[in-house]
């Protein structure tokens, strides 16, 4: 295997893929980029066998052939060489060759053949989403995946068709909850997803998922099974194991009669939950609402005996509430909302919480309140 | 305190005070007998007591003191049963002296040869008296200095049944050691020796003259119980309606598997009783996990009629007038004296640490006494790998902590060497295998066990809200269904309303099982099944009879536990230095909740120590 390649192109895939090996392997074979070059392309591919990336590039090649690499020495020693250097490429009797200018870097290779394969499978359902609408998938319902881990089927995004059931459109949505708050957000159905069975994408696929994602405006394919997900576009693949275990019935956590519907400037309304959380220094961070027409009173405070309220002015006309709230987790929320007007839809101080944002009905944030 | 006698006469006790004195067997073993014999020094007014014994004691034992001494009649009553100097009013209530019954020599003498050589200060020649299983002599002249010295030998040969219940001479040699050990801490003003089968077990010597009865009490205690003691003991002193508290305790972290180093004394006598093993127990609960035992020494002092000591014939049971009073007095000195010290560590853990870390510097550069390099090579050397000589923290670069994959870089540098270091734990600056916090502070380092740290944080914030009865839950977007046996589920509902105090709210749910529907808030996200079965299994240990609340300790402990940062998590520089803020402002923070150290701290000059440039 021979190939010469331009430095920063070479750097961009292998900072894609090198990011999936795991710093501490007891795998040997897993810690190597496995590099591949024929017809007029370098494939890499890394993978931590629950997830694998797989990406190829144009270069100019001199032999075809295959070999493995320690990925984080390879990727540390392109990162070094100068920009616009030309970096050749040879793999020859168990070691690897890179020569630019005049470095010469020889590696220990370990052979393609020992390297992991992919394992296609079957994969029925394919349909392509746009990279926009994919990003925005993620980002507003990442940040409740759960991080503990005897809940492990709450450790990912459940992505699923919505039956339509409620007379609605049928939507693709992602759902992510920990037990406390739950955030749901829903883009058209895209054509082929019909028949998707639910799926829970983990937690480091959906964070790798999304880096790649940046670096695309392009449509995402997305083929699955119901134990694996492929995403690819440009040159780029990437092939995920999903979680096996079952979503919990989200929609029954889901209020749907609550009327108590509190309207708040998002940015007035984050910042001063902010400013008055500052007070408790405990994980928890408890803040206390106390609405009442037209007025609005953060409040709270620390074993300590300090304390903080701000008032603000808000839509409400309703029967007047107490509620609490851990203040991270208000924040967590209003942080995905990026228009200025959100809205707070309550029963009772013990019940769901919905937020969202006004006017915009694809994504709604459910948050457990706490009692104070 | 004793009061000696100064007034050695030897009276007959009157029939009712005979009468009054239980009945029994003084000396049961030779540790017996050597106790009986020591006190009677002590009661002397003696300085320097030693004690030689062979063959476990069988063959002889032999006390020699410098005390006040006896006339010649005064031999021939002290072998009489019930003659004693020391009950002077003939009232059993107002015992001062360790001895009052007049029956130790007498008994000894019935088992045994026993020889008495005694000398007063003004008598020109020492007296000699020997008994022979029962059978009184006649004083004879013999020479010795002032003081007396008892012989015992063959102890239990008139008594060949007696004999045969004796253990291995060595394990009765130990039992004389510990008697012994146990009244040298009682007088610290008395010098005291032991030799066993020719060879000395130990020298006690008497502290300099100018140290505080304090000091003088910490020095012996040192002495008997070990340096890490006294370096790692809190002084406890209270006072309540008479009573007086004093004496050293151990910090938590400095434990053991037994009780054994638990020491309690009543007016100078040692005593053991259940009281203060029950009163330690729990003032050190929150400290120490239930198998392990802190290491301390507690003196009482009552006035007479508050204690009776006759409750045994070997005095080392008393009976006090109102118990809960000292409980109540050792609890409370002990917990204030814990709230003190929480922010101690244990010397003891920072010295091995340090010692570790000097075992490893022994190995190729041995520099600091022996030049083999010309002498200019090496200071050459020296300075060139010294940090700058400042005089003050040289702040660490990060990078160079970043040894292998497991520390973590991130941008510490935006905290400057003058804010954060100068609070106690200082600044944080590195974590290590994601389970050590590493700060700087103004002079040393502190590494932090952040899972121990936090568990103990959570602990007390969570103790101080149910104490205010404002325990915040975090409500359940998805309750959770713990399914456990029958047994277990049934345990846990039964304590449903107590839960709910302490933040947990939950309903049986069908048999064999409960559903949580809230937590509390401050554990923030965690594994509830395993928690509440923990709880359950917990639950089967303790007294039904006993609320949860008495047993808060263990409850939130569990509870704690499962709501804490695990070792091997990452940490963000704010999240640490966060902690180490808490760290400050919580008390009892410098050990975890199962005695740990929390943290430890390596001074500039231990470090320096480690480097040999000090
Ligand atoms: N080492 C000693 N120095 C001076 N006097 C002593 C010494 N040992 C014993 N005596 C005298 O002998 C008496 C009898 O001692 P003995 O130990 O039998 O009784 P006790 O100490 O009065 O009471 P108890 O039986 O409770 O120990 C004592 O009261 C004391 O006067
Ligand atoms: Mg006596």
């Amino acid at each position: 295997m021979k190939f010469t390649i331009e430095r920063s192109t070479l750097l961009k895939i292998l900072a894609h893929v090198q990011s999936v090996v795991e710093r501490r392997n007891t795998i040997p074979i897993l810690a190597n980029v496995r590099l591949e070059a024929g017809d007029g392309m370098v494939r890499l591919t890394a993978t931590d066998m629950d997830l694998t990336i797989d990406e190829s590039v144009a270069a100019d090649i001199g032999a075809s052939g295959a070999t493995t690499a320690p990925a984080h020495l390879f990727y540390d020693i392109i990162r070094k060489l100068p920009d616009g250097a030309q970096v050749e490429i040879t793999a020859n009797d168990g070691r690897l060759d890179i020569v630019s200018g005049r470095s010469v870097f020889n590696l220990n290779c370990l052979p393609a053949e020992d390297f992991p394969g992919q394992g296609d499978g079957d994969l029925p359902h394919k349909f392509t989403i746009g990279s926009a609408e994919l990003r925005g998938l993620i980002d507003r319902t990442r940040f409740a995946i759960s991080t503990e881990e005897t809940r492990y089927y709450l450790n990912g995004i459940y992505i699923h068709a919505s039956s339509g059931d409620d007379g609605g459109q049928k939507m693709l949505r992602a759902v992510a909850t920990d037990g406390h708050r739950l955030a749901r957000v829903e883009v058209e159905l895209p054509d082929g997803a019909e028949g998707m069975p639910g799926i829970i994408v983990p937690r480091k696929a959906v964070a790798e998922l999304r880096k790649l994602a940046d670096t695309t405006s392009a449509g995402i394919e997305i083929s699955l099974s119901d134990t694996r997900i492929v995403v690819s576009f440009d040159n780029i693949t990437l092939a995920s194991k999903l979680i096996d275990g079952k979503f919990p019935d989200y929609e029954r956590v889901i209020p749907t009669d609550n009327d108590k519907l509190l309207a708040v400037d998002c940015r007035t309304f984050e910042a001063a939950v902010d400013r008055v959380s500052t007070i408790s220094t405990e994980k928890s961070r408890a803040i206390k609402l106390k609405v009442d027409a037209g007025n609005l009173t953060l409040s709270a405070s620390s074993a300590e005996t300090s304390s903080a309220t701000e008032a603000m002015e808000v839509d409400y006309d309703r029967e007047a509430i107490e509620i609490g709230f851990n203040a991270g987790y208000l924040l967590d929320i209003t942080q995905q909302i990026e228009g200025s007007d959100a809205e707070l839809l309550m029963a009772d101080a013990g019940s769901p919480t919905i937020v969202r944002e006004a006017g915009d009905l694809s994504a709604l944030y459910v948050l457990m309140p706490m009692r104070v | 305190m004793v009061h000696n006698s100064l007034n050695p006469e030897i009276r007959r006790l009157p029939e009712i005070i005979v009468n009054q004195i239980a009945a029994g067997e003084v000396v049961e073993r030779p540790a017996a007998a050597v106790k009986e014999l020591v006190e009677n020094a002590i009661d002397a007014g003696a300085t320097a007591i030693d004690i030689a014994v062979r063959d476990g004691g069988k063959a002889q034992i032999s006390v020699t003191d410098n005390g006040h001494g006896m006339t010649p009649d005064d031999l021939l009553l002290a072998v009489e049963r019930h003659a004693t100097s020391k009950l002077p009013d003939d009232d059993l209530v107002l015992i001062k002296s360790l001895g009052f019954r007049g029956e130790a020599l007498p008994s000894i003498g019935a088992v045994a040869r026993l020889t008495l050589t005694s000398r007063t200060a003004d008598a020109d020649s020492a007296w000699s008296l020997s008994v022979n299983g029962g059978k009184i002599g006649k004083p004879v002249p013999a020479a010795q200095g002032p003081g007396t010295r008892i012989d015992v030998r063959e102890l239990f040969y008139a008594t060949p049944a007696r004999l045969k219940f004796l253990k291995t001479p060595r394990t009765e040699a130990n039992h004389i050691s510990d008697t012994l050990e146990r009244l040298a801490m009682a007088h610290p003003g008395i010098a005291f020796s032991l030799e066993i089968d020719g060879k000395r077990r130990f020298q006690y010597w008497r502290p300099a003259n100018d140290l505080l009865d304090n000091d003088a009490q910490l020095f012996r205690l040192a002495a008997v119980m070990g340096q890490d003691f006294a370096d790692n003991a809190m002084t406890i002193m209270a006072e309540r309606q008479g009573l007086t508290l004093s004496g050293f305790a151990g910090l938590p972290t400095l434990n053991y598997p037994t009780a054994r180093h638990q020491y309690l004394f009543v007016n100078g006598r040692p005593v053991r009783d259940k009281l203060l093993f029950g009163a330690v127990r729990g003032a050190y609960q929150d400290f120490l996990a239930r198998d392990r035992n802190p290491a301390l020494a507690l003196f009482v002092d009552c006035p007479a009629d508050d204690v009776d000591v006759n409750v045994h014939p070997a005095k080392t049971e008393v009976r006090f007038r109102d118990p809960g009073l000292i409980r109540g007095l050792i609890v409370g000195a002990l917990k204030h004296a814990l709230a003190e010290a929480g922010h101690r560590a244990s010397t003891t853990v920072s010295q091995a640490a340090l010692g570790s870390f000097q075992a490893q510097s022994q190995a190729p550069y041995r520099t600091n006494t022996n030049h083999y390099a010309p002498r200019g090579a090496a200071e050459a050397v020296a300075q060139y790998f010294a940090p700058p000589n400042t005089g003050t923290a040289v702040g660490i670069g990060l990078p160079d902590l970043d040894a292998g994959p497991s520390a973590r870089d991130e941008p510490f540098s935006e905290m400057t060497s003058g804010e954060a270091q100068d609070f106690p734990l200082g600044a944080a600056r590195a974590q290590l295998h994601e389970t050590y916090v590493i700060a700087q502070t103004a002079d040393g380092l502190v590494i932090v066990d952040q899972h121990a740290a936090h568990e103990r944080l959570v602990y007390e914030h969570m103790k101080t809200a149910m104490a205010n009865g404002d325990v915040a839950r975090q409500v359940l977007l998805l309750p959770e269904i713990v399914e456990m046996d029958e047994a277990a589920a049934g345990r846990i509902s039964d304590r449903a309303a107590e839960f709910a105090e302490l933040g947990l709210i939950l309903e049986p749910f069908g048999q064999g099982a409960v559903i949580i529907r809230e937590v509390p808030a401050l554990l923030g996200q965690i594994d509830i099944t395993t928690m509440v079965k923990d709880l359950a299994e917990e639950l089967a240990e303790y007294d039904k009879a006993l609320g949860l609340k008495d047993r808060l300790a263990d409850v939130c402990s569990t509870m704690a536990c499962h709501g804490s940062v695990r070792a091997g998590r990452r940490m963000q520089a704010e999240e640490m230095n966060a902690l180490l803020r808490d760290m400050e402002a919580t008390p009892h923070s410098g050990q975890c909740n199962h005695g740990r150290p929390t943290y430890v701290e390596l001074k500039l000059k231990d470090i320096e120590r480690l480097f040999g440039r000090r």
